[in-house]
């Protein structure tokens, strides 16, 4: 099933500064790679280049060929890709020059997209799609076709499962993807100004930061606002709203093994409790030892490779790191299993604690971490930038008191730094 | 860091732990009491005024283990080894 790029050949599907390539160009270069690939026998190509046009041509070409197509992180080491070209026996990789025979021989294929986890270190986990699946959702999917000339910023790094999304997306809704020259939170708010985007999706983490470089009333044509790839906290979600009450606000939980699992439309941080009975958006939803689990039709075949442990537990179910609790009838994300704070015995979910923090007046962006002491195990440490023009000084006490009179005592930071920024990843999540 | 700047830097932080309570910290002396006496502060602060000393010095007297200190005076001592 080749990507629907011969539908209005000639309008721009990537904008980047001055620079457009259009549906066009990218099917061009797919006919390259495709007979180049075609002569060599390849069967299996790895995408090395965060280029949405490289991406989505080997993908396409990979779509004709019935060939399997890895798409990898381009800050990965060249030993670790040449680890992962050895042992799934890839026959090319395309980057940002060229495509290059490796010599290995060809193997069978099996028609798959292969994403790569990303945040740890060392080898990243292999994340296998059926193209048919993968693709099949944004073919059939009923809403798109509204879509047709929407422009959406790409906040998310292109070679992740939230980029691919979005260049998919951009495809099949014969839509417009705008990039960023640099991406910076001001950089993406000049192409975003630059080029009129309709629509944003991004991490809370970079929502945040696009509102601090952002004078109120801008951005007015925004329709649509998305939030994903991190827990999402309410007055993140309300400051989004009121940044722009025009746009219709949703936030999406998928991951790279579960696929999309849901969108969820209210405004309210969390998800409806009677998910749980019911399902949602054909996904099933449960609790199991305070651990959300989810079966969704739109998820992963597996990981590929021997030594790698598997994420279902039974039956489809698929067990994630996030930490839920029913309070009423809402399931709230309290945080991730890896991040928990041992603090004197008691475990405190530093997500809840900058939840607290950003729900404070002047503070903008929010960093709990443990740090180690030989009385208490840890205790809680925050980063916290400040809104421009509010004393240090004071605006910490401040803080203090709130926290001391509003957390419990083994949540209260002990230790807090007034920062001018928290570390973010490439991925444009906080730093852990 | 000598002593008594030891013994200042831990009254700046015990003062500043108690307004953020909402309360004040009576006067501290080498030989007061940091838990259980008279000041307003728990295990929890206990834990953040170390990590204040350690951080302040660049010394960490708990490196090895816990070492017992019961007063001011007997923490500020611990950071001056």
């Amino acid at each position: 099933m080749p990507l629907p790029l011969d539908v209005e050949p000639d309008a721009p599907l990537l904008l980047r500064g001055a620079q457009s390539t259009t549906r066009a160009d990218v099917q061009g270069r797919a006919t390259q790679l495709e007979s180049c690939l075609s002569l060599r026998g390849v069967t299996r190509l790895l995408v090395k280049s965060d280029q949405p046009v490289h991406i989505l041509s080997a993908i396409d070409a990979a779509t004709r060929l019935g060939a399997d197509v890895w798409i990898a992180h381009t800050d990965l080491s060249s030993h670790v890709i040449d680890d992962i070209v050895r042992e799934h026996r890839i026959g090319a990789i395309v980057s940002s020059d060229d495509a290059t025979a490796t010599d290995i021989a060809p193997t069978t294929a099996s028609s798959q997209i292969c994403l790569m986890t990303s945040g740890t270190t060392g080898r990243p986990k292999v994340a296998a799609h059926a193209q048919e699946h993968f693709l099949g959702r944004f073919a059939s999917q009923p809403s798109l076709p509204a879509l047709s000339g929407s422009r959406w910023l790409l906040t998310y790094q292109p070679t992740t499962f939230a980029g691919l999304q979005m260049l998919l997306t951009s495809v099949y809704a014969t839509g417009i993807l705008v990039l960023p020259d640099e991406r910076t939170p001001q950089g993406f708010l000049n192409a975003a100004q630059l080029h009129g985007v309709t629509h944003i999706s991004g991490t809370p983490t970079f929502w945040r930061s696009l509102l601090m470089v952002m004078p109120p009333g801008s951005l007015r044509d925004l329709q649509q606002a998305t939030l994903g790839g991190e827990a999402i906290d309410q007055v993140t979600l309300d400051r989004i709203r009121l940044a722009f009450p025009r746009a219709r606000t949703t936030h999406i939980y998928a991951s790279t093994e579960a696929g999309v699992v849901f969108a969820v439309n209210d405004g309210q941080a969390g998800f409806p409790a009677h998910w749980l009975t019911d399902g949602v958006q054909g996904s099933q939803l449960r609790i199991r030892d305070g651990l959300l689990e989810v079966r969704s039709p739109r998820k992963m075949t597996g990981y590929l490779g021997q030594a790698v442990s598997t994420p279902f537990v039974d039956d489809g179910w698929l067990r994630t790191a996030d930490r839920v609790a029913v309070e009423g009838d809402r399931v709230h994300f309290v945080g991730r299993l890896d991040s928990v704070i041992n603090v004197g015995g008691a475990k405190v979910d530093p997500f809840s604690v900058e939840a607290f923090l950003l729900s404070l007046q002047g503070v903008t962006e929010a960093r709990v971490a443990g740090v180690r002491n030989q009385l208490t195990g840890f205790v809680v440490a925050a980063d916290v930038v400040l809104a421009p023009g509010l004393d240090p000084d004071a605006a910490r006490q401040r803080i203090l008191a709130a926290c001391y009179q509003r957390l419990p005592g083994t949540h209260v930071p002990r230790v807090l730094r007034i920062v001018d920024a928290v570390p973010v990843l490439d991925s444009w999540k906080k730093a852990v | 860091m000598s002593e008594p700047e030891l013994l200042d830097l831990i009254k700046v932080v015990v003062d500043r732990i108690a307004t953020s309570k909402g309360t004040s910290a009576p006067k501290i002396l080498p030989n007061t009491a940091l838990l259980g006496g008279g000041l307003p502060i728990d295990s929890l602060d206990l834990a953040s005024l170390v990590v204040e000393l350690e951080q302040a010095t660049g010394r960490d007297p708990f490196k090895a283990g816990f070492v017992d200190f019961r007063t001011a005076g007997e923490l500020a001592q611990l950071y001056l080894r």
